[in-house]
């Protein structure tokens, strides 16, 4: 059973090599500039929230009118489909 | 392959006996640590992929963002706030936004437009940056705009292939042209982004010339900061100030918040799992309380007994260590963590694909290991012991 013992702690090397082989040659710069690129065009730098459109999709300059009711929706956020009077 | 000192040991070849004769009682144990293990490092590798990646961005973000409130929600701001804000010493590029949330109706989805005056010098060159070779006169010839892989994803699949028509607050449609599809790597912040020239979003929200959504602008000196909030609280009432340091704040909190949500549950499921591995080893059915009988019969001394049971655990605690890492870390920055992302990221609107770039801090792995392993060591060790110090023929009855 020694032999089968150490193959298996092998295949678990092997896989750890794997994973911190992963990690070591991943290009994150790519990514990076990618985002600070968008960033420096637009100033934002929310993360893409995938919310409901009554609830904030920007960090601190959006905020939830009714935390209590969340499904009411302000009358600011409406106010470019139906036009100011 | 094991050399020939190690396979002749005694010892090992009865430790990897036990191992692969008793793996149905070990796979379970190791099965439920993995699950453990993956869930909690797939929750701290979300976390800090997207804290890191965001705080990256911070250096780009303006360091004071300026707006209108009116009964305590922000309004469109006066451009002639900027006007003033220019004035102030200290102060350098000093730029309005537009941006805003379209509501797409029928399927209740919305996008972010954003609103960028390609006039300005130093928006052109971004713009050129970001989309390479792009014809800025070609494209401000003609209402075109660039759109995120989400917003695209959303577009193709309502045959929008080539234009959308935005509906303005006037009640008339605005038809604009795709000009180009945002890189997918920007994904976590651009997904459900629209890019356009200023004057189009003015139009589609239906903004008036002296008005912008926000004003931002950066002081270098960051002594001056505080002296600053104060003369803007001085020239302007009705303002919501937010500085970097908030925005800092706010990331960091968001997702230690989430992360640290996980980590009592994680708690709560490993006490539960603790204890009843306890229980399961205490109550040590019949073949378990044998097996150290008769090994204490043949003359294996107490310390004997133990050495076995820690060696037998320690295999356990690092296989199921080292497999719950590795799944959680092709998971998450392999696949994209398909279900957690939206935890995180949030499901409501357009789905996100985001790619994570690959964070791992080293040091709370390795808290991890000793939160998990020390239990898991005293709950195998502190029965057996018990029973190993029992005289034999009591331990096999």
């Amino acid at each position: 059973m020694v032999k089968e013992f150490f193959m298996f702690g092998l295949f678990v090397l092997l896989m750890a090599v794997g994973i911190v082989s992963h990690y070591m040659t991943y290009n994150a710069t790519e990514q990076a500039s990618e985002i600070s690129r968008i960033v420096s065009l637009t100033k934002l730098a929310s993360p893409s929230l995938s919310v409901a459109f009554y609830e904030p999709r920007i960090f601190l300059l959006e905020h939830a009118a009714n935390p209590a009711y969340p499904q009411m929706q302000p009358i600011n956020k409406m106010d470019f489909v139906y036009a100011k009077q | 392959m094991p050399n020939s000192k190690f396979s002749n040991n005694a010892f090992l070849h009865f430790l990897t006996l036990l191992l692969f004769k008793q793996k149905g009682k070990h796979i379970g144990a190791i099965l439920i640590s993995v699950i453990i293990i993956f869930l909690l490092s797939s929750v701290l590798f979300i976390s800090a992929s997207l804290q890191h990646t965001l705080l990256g961005t911070l250096e780009k973000q303006a360091d004071f963002t300026v707006s209108r409130v009116e009964a305590g929600r922000a309004v469109n701001t006066p451009l002639s706030w900027l006007d003033k804000i220019v004035e102030i010493n200290g102060v350098s590029r000093v730029t309005s936004r537009i941006y805003g949330r379209y509501y797409f109706a029928p399927r209740e989805k919305s996008f972010l437009i954003v609103g960028i005056d390609f006039f300005d010098e130093q928006n052109s060159k971004a713009l050129q940056k970001l989309s390479q070779g792009i014809n800025l006169k070609r494209f401000l010839s003609t209402p075109n705009m660039l759109i995120g892989k989400g917003v695209q994803a959303f577009l193709n699949a309502h045959y929008y292939k080539k234009s959308f028509s935005f509906k303005t607050p006037q009640g008339s449609f605005k038809k604009v042209n795709i000009y180009r599809t945002l890189p997918s790597q920007s994904d976590l912040i651009a997904n459900d982004m629209i890019i356009m020239p200023i004057d189009l979003a003015r139009e589609i929200f239906g903004l008036g010339e002296a008005d912008a959504t926000d004003i931002t602008f950066n002081v270098p000196n960051g002594a001056e900061w505080d002296n600053i909030i104060a003369k803007l609280h001085l020239l302007f009432y009705d303002v919501r100030v937010v500085e970097k340091r908030e925005v800092r704040k706010a990331y960091e909190n968001l997702y230690n918040y989430k992360g640290g949500l996980f980590l009592i549950l994680y708690l709560i499921a490993m006490v539960t799992f603790m204890l009843i591995l306890y229980q399961r080893y205490s109550m040590v059915y019949s073949t378990e309380r044998k097996e150290i009988g008769i090994l204490r019969a043949v003359g294996w001394s107490i310390k004997d007994i133990l050495k076995l049971k820690l060696y037998e655990t320690i295999i356990v605690v690092f296989v199921s260590f080292v497999f719950g890492v590795i799944l959680a870390y092709l998971y998450v920055f392999v696949w994209g963590a398909p279900v957690l992302n939206q935890i995180f990221l949030g499901g409501a609107n357009l789905s996100n694909h985001v790619v994570f770039v690959p964070v791992i801090h080293f040091g709370l792995l390795g808290s991890i290991f000793l939160f998990y392993a020390v239990p898991f060591l005293a709950a195998v060790l502190i029965p057996a012991w018990k029973i190993a110090v029992t005289p034999p023929k009591e331990a096999m009855l």
